[in-house]
């Protein structure tokens, strides 16, 4: 009863072959070619094997070890000084300045720099010895110490940017200033879909557990950019239609939408016949697309069949819609789907003053989940070709900004060492790269610039970051400009 | 078959390369069809090779890199840019003989370590490539400069077959080029359509019946030049060429940046859509958008032209440091320029030297000197528009503005009369100086003198101090890392009253240490400081906390109203007096402290209450500016006191108000300083006048706010304006605003012609430099843009690149000819608009065989009319005007149409700034066309992002046109398009004939302007009565469905009827035909 499937039956050799200025909607057209899907119903599982649809003719350059990416961006900076990178020779130096031998005339923001005084605020969180590597972990990630053993940390990320904006622009887009593909764009243009009733790239967002609510978001984040619009990340929403428009009008039920599918379906066909234009095929296709997602996003976003046992490990808030928590929890589910590249922002990082109360409070509402995401993909066995990312876009002062008290603190902006973690699909378990000096200011061994985490994550992929370029104003544009190099130490 | 040399031929476009990997019998067909066939539209077998076509590309893509115009990066001192160093050497390529070619037997060697390009740089040359450059050479290597940087030659018009065809020179050249490929013209497209078509093009909106009717009876040969005239002279012509214009020039109703709240650049978005509509020269237009302010007796209009470059993205995130900023405006005006009207990217040479074009870093610096004289701020906005702007009132703002201004100055000498009466009476009322138990007074009247110890006076510790005008005589200035010591000042104990009295003014916005005593370090106590907490809103609390023995004893007590920080403005700190006395009863208990601000008691929290067993403050002095005890306190102090014991609500009230307010009272009201002056008229007008003079007071600060408002009503737009003294500009290293080089001087690119030697360096000079007929870009980047908005593609594909890395024309003599044209027309817009979309080629069918489809799938050849996915604001004011919706006033503010809810709350920033929250308009508002509809920058509008409208941070010169599931449900379920489809159904069941035939046809010829074919009616119909039926069912659904939208529904007309139309009517609006150009 489905009238696509004459048309799909009937897709000449010249619709195939023809394209425009507009290129022709490949997912669609990937359905279109995959006899398999036809088959499909729209709430059934994606084929476990499914190839990509879309996607370069020549990527992934070598054997990906890693199919898609969830990274769980803390926007605002979380404190690499009281969450990982243990510094306790501070507690002796506690309120004293930061020693010039140290800053070395490296610039400092607006915020501080008319601040007469840089002291030293050690951390107030104990550290403990977790794992079996005995890394160190502050007290407030006591469920990411239990994964410890699965992760890899890098304490020496850094970055060129001192401000929010540049620098989220900078570890999402590659450069500082707008106009650039997104990270999650250059992938779902290189690599297509893994399936084909969502979209390839999806963004989740919640909001901050501090009581400061820092740092706005920008689409930017997740914007194509100069590549075609289709592959800029998708919003799912917590509130309202998960993805926008999603839902038929009030009064206008499954089976009218398809008569009015159909109905459609049938002028389009005239439509194409009169102008032979493929875009109109491609369009038929698009409306199917649009149809399925109808089905699949609400199956995606019902929680209902999930067992108890899942939101134990998420922990409570994974059941109310919009939290991190539920975000993770839904990160899993588009990774069993097959969503190529799941992004997650978690506001209200910015700790400028009553750090300990607010850090705290955020990774309150964080850890359980981050952990519990890590635990529950190697669970379902999807860890092996799903790569975790966490972190922020900088990392914090070891500088009290403001008021310094033994309880109370806030901490400036620091671009040059921060942790981020990895865990999963090419990557290393149970490791720790990189030093930092006693200030957590500088990195003494093993800097990693962000442009070669960029590298490194399109390694796992099977991408050679250099060669996933788009020609764009005459030049040939990649993810990490002009710099980017892999690094192998993290790799497995 | 190597997959790489299908690549290569296709590389333009990667959607193509993403088809190509779905299944193996595709690949083998595609493979065999293009490698065997080669590029449809430059075919192999031409006789000669074409240097700028065939052999420049390869040379610029894969060569440049290391041999090309970055002399940094050049390797082995060779290099393909020009010709002098192609053929410097004589061995490299020698004309006429490859095989003593080093350069081809490099590019040709089969040792893997000695062919370049080298395996590591990650591109190589294809067979075919490598063919055609010993082809090249073997045919004589003739060079030639990059066609783009020549200025256009007047081409002859060439010789056709089928002259008939021709209607004007343009169709001459596409259909020589036509012939030449034996390929025919599509023939004409029927009326209807044409029609369509050409009033989409020409304004954006699909014809209305009345129109269509007009011309359909119009039998004249001249009938469709007459409606072309009339769509020109049409005042949506201007709207729909400023929406390709907008985009160019990254308009936008918020900053962009980080928190992107709102500005206003309306007035300067209706100054675009006025010039086209007046038809201004595009010379004209160009100039005032550049440098109309520097135009002799600039007019308003003139001024506000040059918001083109106030246009780019603002920021004043906190902390953000204002030179990077100032730096990325400038290269932002550099990018948009260049890109709209030279077809050059500039932006490359940001960081070094361009890599394929002759553009150096230099030259990058040098056109941007241009633009980095303008009176602006690296961080600006927080208030709406940064500086320079100008405010436009219109006639009865100006008038309202005046009265106000009056009113407030009547009300001012009426307050002025009452305050002297009242003065008089004040002036024998002597307010007794607080005196007992005073233990220390530093008045800082020039000194650091304790008037109550004479052999103990404060000292200078550290930094440096300075004197200045306090609110009473003279105070101490403490901006400059003062550090100041008071021996036996102060309590000596936590359980010794004392009161602590002075003036402030803060300075800084971060928290600060205002007087510190401590024993020893760290600040662990004991000891006790007064200090000034972080200032939210310009209000900073004051915190008295008090440290025991025990480094757990602490009280801590904050006030909750606090006193006001000077206003600070770019390093200028005013200053801002308030007093402030902290008593203390000597308990260790917080009840025990009391604030006073100005005299007045305020509230507090307690923060910590725990200071246990007395402890003596220790050896240590009472320290201002002391690092170790916090961030030292910045700005002015006066008449610091010290009392050795606690002081009451009644005394606080003379030290911080009566006795200084006496003895300013003394001061004859014409010696009295602003801040003076001030300070009694508040103390008269909300404390010491009678309740008709507190009136006068309440009264003049209604006026002040209502002028307040009318300033933010009246609209303002950003406009350029020089600087007195320009800044210095420097080549900036690797792109960095920190890494200065060396110093430059506005100029023009070395590889364009020159500016006029005694010509002043400004953007005067550059305007009229890039509208100079000599210029080989601007007019054929313009013609370009014109010609890509009526057939989707420019001759020149990459409109923003004509460079040696852009795509060649597809036929460069049209290019020349209709360049040469435009500029001998004194820039003739509507004239060019005409000559378009007048020619034959553009009014082919549309219509596109395998074959054609085959040998010119973009159509680049022409043969055939242009069809494309409408644009987005077209897809959207399309389904506003064919319904009845639309609202067609021109210009004004923008407009906030619907939107799903809490789309920009849940990314923005909030607090009190702009454009955080989403306040939907109602009314008209929702349904006017949509390039007014707001831009925020961060949080693109979904309707029209979804079908690839910009987000507007960066200039765009060529949109993408995809095809998504996410459009179909824009279509399917957006508000905006369920409403207008019941508008639709509801005109079609008033303005149409009664039966389900006539009905059909209305609504399909409203948004298709055609009649339906039979086989397209009966389907529609087996829709409606499928509809029908069920709604007449379930009256319910179709109560819902009618609900969508604030437009009221029609309650004459039955609802499932209705509602059926709606389905019906949706469909209509979703088929490809209605959001096509055909």
């Amino acid at each position: 009863m489905n009238p696509f499937r004459d048309r799909e039956i009937n897709l000449t050799r010249r619709q195939l072959f023809g394209r425009t200025s507009q290129g022709i909607g490949v997912v669609a057209l990937a359905s279109l070619l995959n006899p398999k899907l036809l088959a499909d119903t729209p709430a059934a599982a994606p084929p476990k094997s499914a190839a990509a649809f879309g996607g370069l003719a020549d990527l992934p350059h070598f054997a990906p070890k890693a199919k898609r990416i969830i990274y769980l961006h803390q926007s605002g900076a979380p404190s690499q000084i009281d969450l990982f990178d243990y510094k306790p020779k501070l507690a002796a130096m506690a309120g004293s300045e930061l020693p010039d031998s140290v800053r070395q005339g490296q610039r400092i923001t607006g915020m501080t720099s008319g601040q007469n005084s840089l002291p030293v605020a050690p951390s107030i969180f104990k550290f403990n010895r977790v794992g079996e590597n005995g890394v160190w972990m502050s007290e407030l990630l006591p469920h990411t110490s239990k994964i410890v053993d699965d992760i890899t940390l890098i304490k020496t990320v850094n970055t060129d940017a001192i401000n929010h904006d540049p620098a989220i622009t900078f570890i999402q887009t590659g450069f500082m200033q707008p106009g650039r593909p997104s990270m999650g764009s250059w992938v779902t243009y290189g690599l297509g879909s893994e399936n084909q009733n969502l979209p390839a790239f999806v963004v989740l967002i919640s909001q901050a557990n501090a009581l400061n609510r820092d740092q706005p978001l920008f689409t930017r984040l997740w914007s194509s950019g100069f590549l075609p619009s289709k592959y800029q990340g998708v919003r799912f929403r917590a509130s309202g239609d998960p993805v926008l428009f999603l839902a038929n009008p009030e009064g206008v039920d499954g089976k009218t939408r398809r008569d009015m599918l159909d109905t459609l379906s049938e002028l389009n066909h005239i439509t194409e016949q009169t102008y032979g234009d493929p875009e109109v095929t491609t369009r038929i296709s698009q409306y199917e697309m649009a149809y399925r997602m109808q089905s699949s996003v609400p199956e995606l976003t019902d929680l209902s069949k999930e067992p108890a046992s899942t939101f134990e490990l998420y922990g409570p808030d994974s059941k109310k819609p919009g939290t991190y928590a539920a975000n993770c929890l839904m990160a899993r589910r588009l990774a069993e789907r097959g969503v190529r590249f799941i992004q997650l922002y978690h506001r209200g990082w910015d700790q400028h003053n009553d750090l300990p109360r607010d850090l705290a409070l955020q990774c309150g509402g964080t850890d359980q989940a981050s952990a519990a995401l890590v635990t529950d993909l190697k669970q379902r066995g999807l860890l092996d070709d799903t790569l975790v990312i966490w972190g922020g876009e900088f990392g914090r002062t070891v500088y009290c900004q403001g008021h310094l008290t033994k309880e109370n603190y806030g901490r400036d902006h620091h671009p040059r060492c921060f942790t981020m973690w990895f865990a999963g699909g090419g990557i290393k378990r149970g490791f720790s790269l990189g030093e930092t000096d006693d200030f957590s200011y500088n990195a003494v061994a093993d800097p990693v610039p962000i442009h070669d985490v960029q590298a490194t994550v399109l390694n796992c992929l099977g991408i050679d970051h250099s060669r996933l370029t788009y020609k764009f104003q005459g030049r040939h544009f990649r993810l990490t400009d002009v710099a980017g190099v892999v690094n192998k130490k993290i790799l497995a | 078959m190597q997959k790489p040399k299908i690549l290569d031929i296709l590389s333009a476009d990667d959607s193509f390369q993403t088809i190509v990997r779905f299944t193996m019998r595709t690949w083998l067909y595609l493979s065999a069809t293009l490698f065997l066939g080669a590029p449809a539209l430059f075919p192999a077998a031409a006789p000669t090779i074409d240097f700028d076509r065939q052999i420049r590309p390869i040379l610029s893509d894969n060569c440049f890199t290391c041999h090309g115009p970055d002399e940094k990066r050049r390797m082995a001192g060779l290099h393909f840019d020009t010709k002098e160093g192609a053929f410097g050497k004589p061995d490299v390529i020698v004309p006429g003989d490859s095989s003593k070619s080093k350069m081809y037997l490099k590019i040709s060697s089969t040792n893997e370590a000695m062919r370049m390009p080298p395996k590591a740089f990650g591109r190589t040359l294809t067979p075919v490539q490598i063919e055609t450059i010993k082809k090249w050479i073997d045919g004589g290597a003739k060079w030639e400069t990059h066609w783009a940087y020549t200025p256009p030659k007047r081409p002859e018009l060439p010789k056709v077959q089928d002259a008939k065809w021709v209607r004007n020179p343009i169709d001459q050249f596409v259909l020589a080029k036509l012939e030449k490929e034996g390929l025919h013209p599509t023939p004409e497209t029927d009326r209807i359509t044409l029609l369509r078509r050409v009033t989409f093009d020409l304004t954006g909106l699909p014809p209305t019946p009345a129109e269509e009717k007009a011309f359909l009876a119009d039998k004249s040969p001249q009938a469709y030049e007459k409606l072309v005239d009339r769509l020109l002279a049409s005042p949506h012509y201007g709207e729909r060429m400023a929406m390709q214009w907008l985009d160019f020039a990254r308009y936008s109703d918020t900053h962009g940046y980080h928190i992107d709240s709102a500005r206003e650049m309306w007035p300067w978005r209706d100054w675009v859509i006025s010039a086209f509509n007046k038809n201004m020269p595009y010379d004209e237009f160009t100039i005032e958008q550049i440098a109309g302010d520097l135009l002799p007796h600039a007019t308003q209009a003139q001024i506000i032209a040059t918001g083109f470059n106030r246009n780019h993205m603002i920021n004043f995130e906190g902390g953000a440091i204002p030179e990077e900023y100032q730096n990325e405006y400038i290269v932002d005006r550099i990018e948009a320029t260049s890109a709209t009207w030279l077809g050059v990217t500039l932006g490359c040479a940001r960081c070094h030297d361009h890599k394929y074009d002759p553009l150096r870093q230099k030259d990058f610096y040098s056109f941007g000197a241009f633009f980095n004289s303008v009176k602006e701020k690296g961080l600006d906005g927080y208030k709406g528009n940064a500086v320079p702007f100008l405010q436009l009132p219109n006639k009865e703002q100006a008038d309202m503005k005046a009265r106000l201004l009056e009113a407030i100055k009547e009300k001012d000498a009426e307050i002025g009369k009452a305050e002297t009466r009242w003065e008089d009476e004040q002036r024998a009322v002597e307010a007794k100086d607080i005196t007992a138990g005073l233990a220390a007074r530093y008045p800082f009247e020039d000194s650091l003198a304790n008037e109550t110890k004479s052999d103990a006076p404060a000292k200078l510790v550290g930094g440096k101090m300075g004197y200045t005008a306090g609110r009473i005589g003279r105070a101490l200035d403490l901006t400059n890392e003062g550090q100041l010591s008071f021996p036996g000042a102060g309590p000596s104990a936590t359980d010794k009253p004392f009161t602590a009295s002075m003036w402030v003014s803060v300075g800084g916005p971060s928290g600060m240490t205002l007087l510190a005593h401590y024993d020893k370090l760290p600040k662990d106590g004991p000891g006790y400081e007064i200090a000034v907490d972080y200032c939210n809103k310009g209000n900073c609390n004051i915190i008295v906390r008090m440290h025991g023995a025990d480094p757990a004893a602490l009280l801590e007590t904050k006030s909750v109203e606090g006193i006001e920080l000077g206003k600070s403005d770019e390093g200028q700190t005013p200053q801002h007096w308030d007093h402030v006395a902290v008593a203390y009863d000597g308990s260790g208990r917080a009840k025990g402290v009391q604030i006073y601000v100005n005299g007045r008691s305020v509230k507090t929290s307690v923060l910590q209450d725990r200071l246990g067993a007395p402890a003596s403050f220790g050896k240590g002095e009472l320290q201002i500016g002391n690092k170790d005890w916090g961030t030292p306190f910045k700005g002015q102090l006066a008449d610091l006191r010290f009392y050795d014991r606690r002081i009451y609500a009644g005394e606080a009230y003379n030290l911080g108000l009566l006795s200084p307010l006496a003895s300013v009272l003394k001061i004859p009201e014409t010696k009295r300083s602003e801040d003076q002056k001030e300070w009694v008229r508040a103390y008269f007008l909300q404390q010491a006048g009678n309740p008709a003079e507190q009136q006068l007071g309440v009264d003049a600060k209604q006026l002040q706010r209502g002028l307040d408002q009318l300033n933010r009503e009246i609209p303002s737009t950003m406009v350029m304006a020089e600087m007195d003294k320009p800044r210095d500009t420097f080549v900036l290293r690797r792109g960095d605003y920190q890494l200065k080089g060396d110093k430059v001087e506005p100029n023009t690119p070395a590889v364009l012609p020159p500016l006029p030697k005694d010509a002043p360096r400004n953007r005067l000079t550059l305007a009229r430099w890039i509208v100079d007929p000599g210029n080989p870009l601007t007019a054929r980047v313009a013609v370009n843009h014109f010609w890509q908005m009526a057939f989707g593609l420019g001759i020149v594909k990459t409109s923003e690149d004509f460079g040696s890395q852009g795509d060649p024309p597809s036929n460069q003599e049209l290019l020349d000819w209709l360049a040469t044209q435009f500029v001998s027309s004194h820039w003739d817009v509507k004239a060019l608009e005409k000559l378009i979309v007048t020619s034959a080629t553009y009014r082919q069918g549309s219509h596109v065989t395998p074959d054609m489809l085959e040998k010119d799938p973009e159509n680049r050849l022409l043969a055939r009319g242009p069809r494309f996915r409408l644009p987005a604001e077209m897809v959207r004011d399309n389904a506003l005007a064919v319904s009845g919706l639309i609202n067609d006033k021109i210009g004004g503010p923008s407009v906030l149409p619907y939107q799903p809810k809490g789309l920009w709350e849940e990314m923005a920033f909030g607090g009190d700034f702009s454009a955080q929250t989403y306040v939907q308009g109602h009314g008209d508002d929702l349904y006017r066309r949509s390039l007014y509809t707001f831009v925020k920058r961060t949080v693109p509008y979904p309707t029209l992002n979804t079908f690839d409208a910009p987000d507007r941070e960066k200039c765009t010169v060529r949109r993408s046109t995809t095809n998504t599931p996410l459009q179909a449900l824009v279509l399917m379920n957006d508000p905006t398009f369920v409403e207008a489809s019941r508008a639709l159904a509801q005109r079609d069941l008033i303005e149409a004939g009664p039966t389900t035939a006539e009905r059909i046809r209305y609504a399909f010829r409203l948004a298709t302007d055609r009649d339906p074919t039979p086989k397209e009616a009966a389907i529609l119909e087996g829709l409606y009565k499928k509809e029908m039926a069920h709604y007449d069912t379930d009256h319910g659904a179709a109560d819902k469905l009618l609900s969508v939208g604030e437009s009221k529904r029609n309650p004459k007309l039955n609802a499932a009827e209705l509602a059926a139309w709606t389905l019906v009517s949706s469909t209509i609006l979703n088929m490809d035909e209605t959001i096509t150009k055909n």
